[in-house]
């Protein structure tokens, strides 16, 4: 696995266009692997920044120059390839963002790509919603964290 | 006359591809200029985009830079993510369906095989010989440690690792070959992985941070079988936990066949996955270099009496016991594609 999935000099606020006013913020990720996937095989990530947990329903994933999409959008892509060299960008929704100046960032990615059958734990993870958690699962462990700064 | 050839797989070149400083025609440019020689091979979903939607863009690009370097594209290899649908584990006929799609896409970049995971259920196999001989291309199972190629069930780790794997693949694949020229085997070096590296243990001193324990599992490692060891080990050091991936990596040598066994496999032998860890200065042949931990020595002798005709394609593994450390400490992953290929020349490949 690479030695930093989240890309430096990546992480700043988003701004509605609408309103003006900051909603949350993001950063990019990398695939924590040695190739691309298909991008159904995302089942979410595991954030923390400055040891603040995000939950899922807060984040949205843009990739492959769609608007960004909740986790239940980005599994029904069972079609779209996540191209290895891309880039995909984490929002998290946070009313005001982040402040001005250092933030000590990790992005742990729950991806179910293997090498083939695995009975324990196939089915389950078909019929269970598993909630992404800062160790990874399957090939993906535990990410490094970054620290990053807002401008 | 049957020569031994030699090749790169792109999962050496790992991190400089990942930082976006390799793409795929300087992969294959490396290969010529910087090893002299002209065997590829692809990891498919590293560089193909749109997977598996390939464009004629890239197939013609791919079979360009090819042509231009005077290279030879010997085998891809090729992956099965059952949980791609997510509302249901892919079927074994659908998995057969992408293995296909598989052979179909090597075909048009021109690749002489297509190399499917070891736990690839025996069913798909048979569901796509027809699909090999059609595309002409051959269809090469990889036997990966733990897989074994004579098939002990005392010795078999795959159920403990919880992966379904054909326990008698290689017998399997021996009888389809019988049938058909295109299907055959890809075995993995680590099969006979059995020592271990100045960075594997320079890592698991700087995560365990408790030398005597690894200068315990050091001196014992060649002495006991590994289950005895590690029972041992936590018995001494209470607090180590050796189901950890790198204690698990000093106690267990991969091993899961003998050099000699490759007899066995020779002739349906598609090409070899050249698996090492660290090449390192070799003390009794001064500007030589060996891996401590595979015996390519050995491998080699073997290889040259049975005949082997084809390619070891390199495939570089010891990234993950130097990417803890700063960028100029981690390993020069070129540089150690460079000392292998010195060595397997040295050994007698051409």
């Amino acid at each position: 696995m690479p030695k930093y999935t989240t890309e430096q000099g990546t992480l700043q606020n988003v701004v509605c266009p609408k309103t003006g006013k900051i909603v949350g913020f993001k950063f990019g990720v990398r695939l924590p692997r040695y190739r691309g996937n298909m991008l159904s095989l995302i089942n979410g990530y595991y954030v923390n920044v400055d040891g603040v947990e995000y939950p899922q329903d807060a984040m949205r994933f843009e990739i492959n120059g769609k608007p960004p999409r909740t986790w239940a959008e980005i599994k029904q892509a069972v079609w779209e390839h996540w191209d290895y060299l891309d880039t995909g960008w984490l929002f998290i929704e946070k009313e005001g963002g982040l402040a001005k100046g250092k933030h000590t960032v990790l992005a742990t990615c729950c991806n179910y790509e293997q090498y083939g059958y695995k009975p324990a734990t196939d089915q389950a993870r078909v019929d269970n919603v598993e909630i992404p958690s800062v160790g990874g699962a399957g090939h993906t462990s535990a990410a490094l964290p970054l620290e990053m700064e807002i401008q | 006359m049957a020569t031994i050839k030699r090749g790169v797989s792109s999962y050496s070149y790992q991190n400089v591809i990942f930082d976006r400083k390799m793409g795929y025609r300087d992969f294959i440019r490396t290969i010529r200029e910087d090893l002299n020689t002209d065997g590829v091979e692809l990891i498919d979903e590293t560089f193909i985009n749109h997977y598996p939607f390939i464009t004629d863009e890239f197939v013609y690009d791919w079979r360009n830079t090819i042509a231009r370097y005077n290279m030879k594209s010997v085998t891809m290899d090729v992956y099965l993510d059952v949980l791609q649908f997510r509302d249901h584990v892919m079927t074994f006929e659908e998995g057969a369906e992408r293995l296909k799609r598989d052979l179909h896409i090597a075909a048009r970049l021109g690749f002489e095989n297509v190399r499917c995971l070891r736990p690839i259920p025996a069913e798909i196999i048979d569901m796509c010989v027809d699909t090999a001989e059609k595309e002409g291309v051959r269809l090469g199972q990889e036997i990966h440690s733990p897989v074994q190629i004579r098939y002990d069930p005392e010795k078999d780790w795959n159920k403990a690792r919880g992966n379904l794997v054909d326990e008698r693949l290689v017998e399997h694949m021996l009888q389809r070959a019988e049938k058909s020229p295109f299907v055959g085997l890809v075995p993995d070096m680590g099969l006979f992985h059995t020592g271990v590296t100045p960075a594997l243990v320079a890592a698991a001193r700087r995560t365990i941070q408790n030398d005597d324990c690894v200068d315990y599992i050091l001196e014992n490692r060649n002495k006991l079988p590994w289950q005895d060891l590690k029972r041992l080990v936590a018995e001494k050091f209470p607090t180590i936990d050796t189901d950890a991936q790198i204690t698990l990596s000093l106690i267990r040598p991969q091993a899961s066949a003998k050099p000699e066994e490759l007899m066995d496999i020779m002739h349906i032998i598609l090409s070899i996955h050249g698996k090492f860890y660290e090449m390192v200065e070799d003390p009794t042949k001064p500007g030589g270099y060996y891996d401590p931990s595979i015996p390519y020595d050995e491998i080699m002798k073997i290889l040259l009496e049975g005949g082997y005709d084809g390619y070891i394609n390199s495939e570089f593994e010891g990234q993950g016991h130097t990417n803890d450390l700063p960028d100029d400490q981690m390993f020069d992953e070129l540089e150690q594609v460079r000392r292998q290929h010195k060595m397997l020349v040295a050994l007698g490949a051409v």
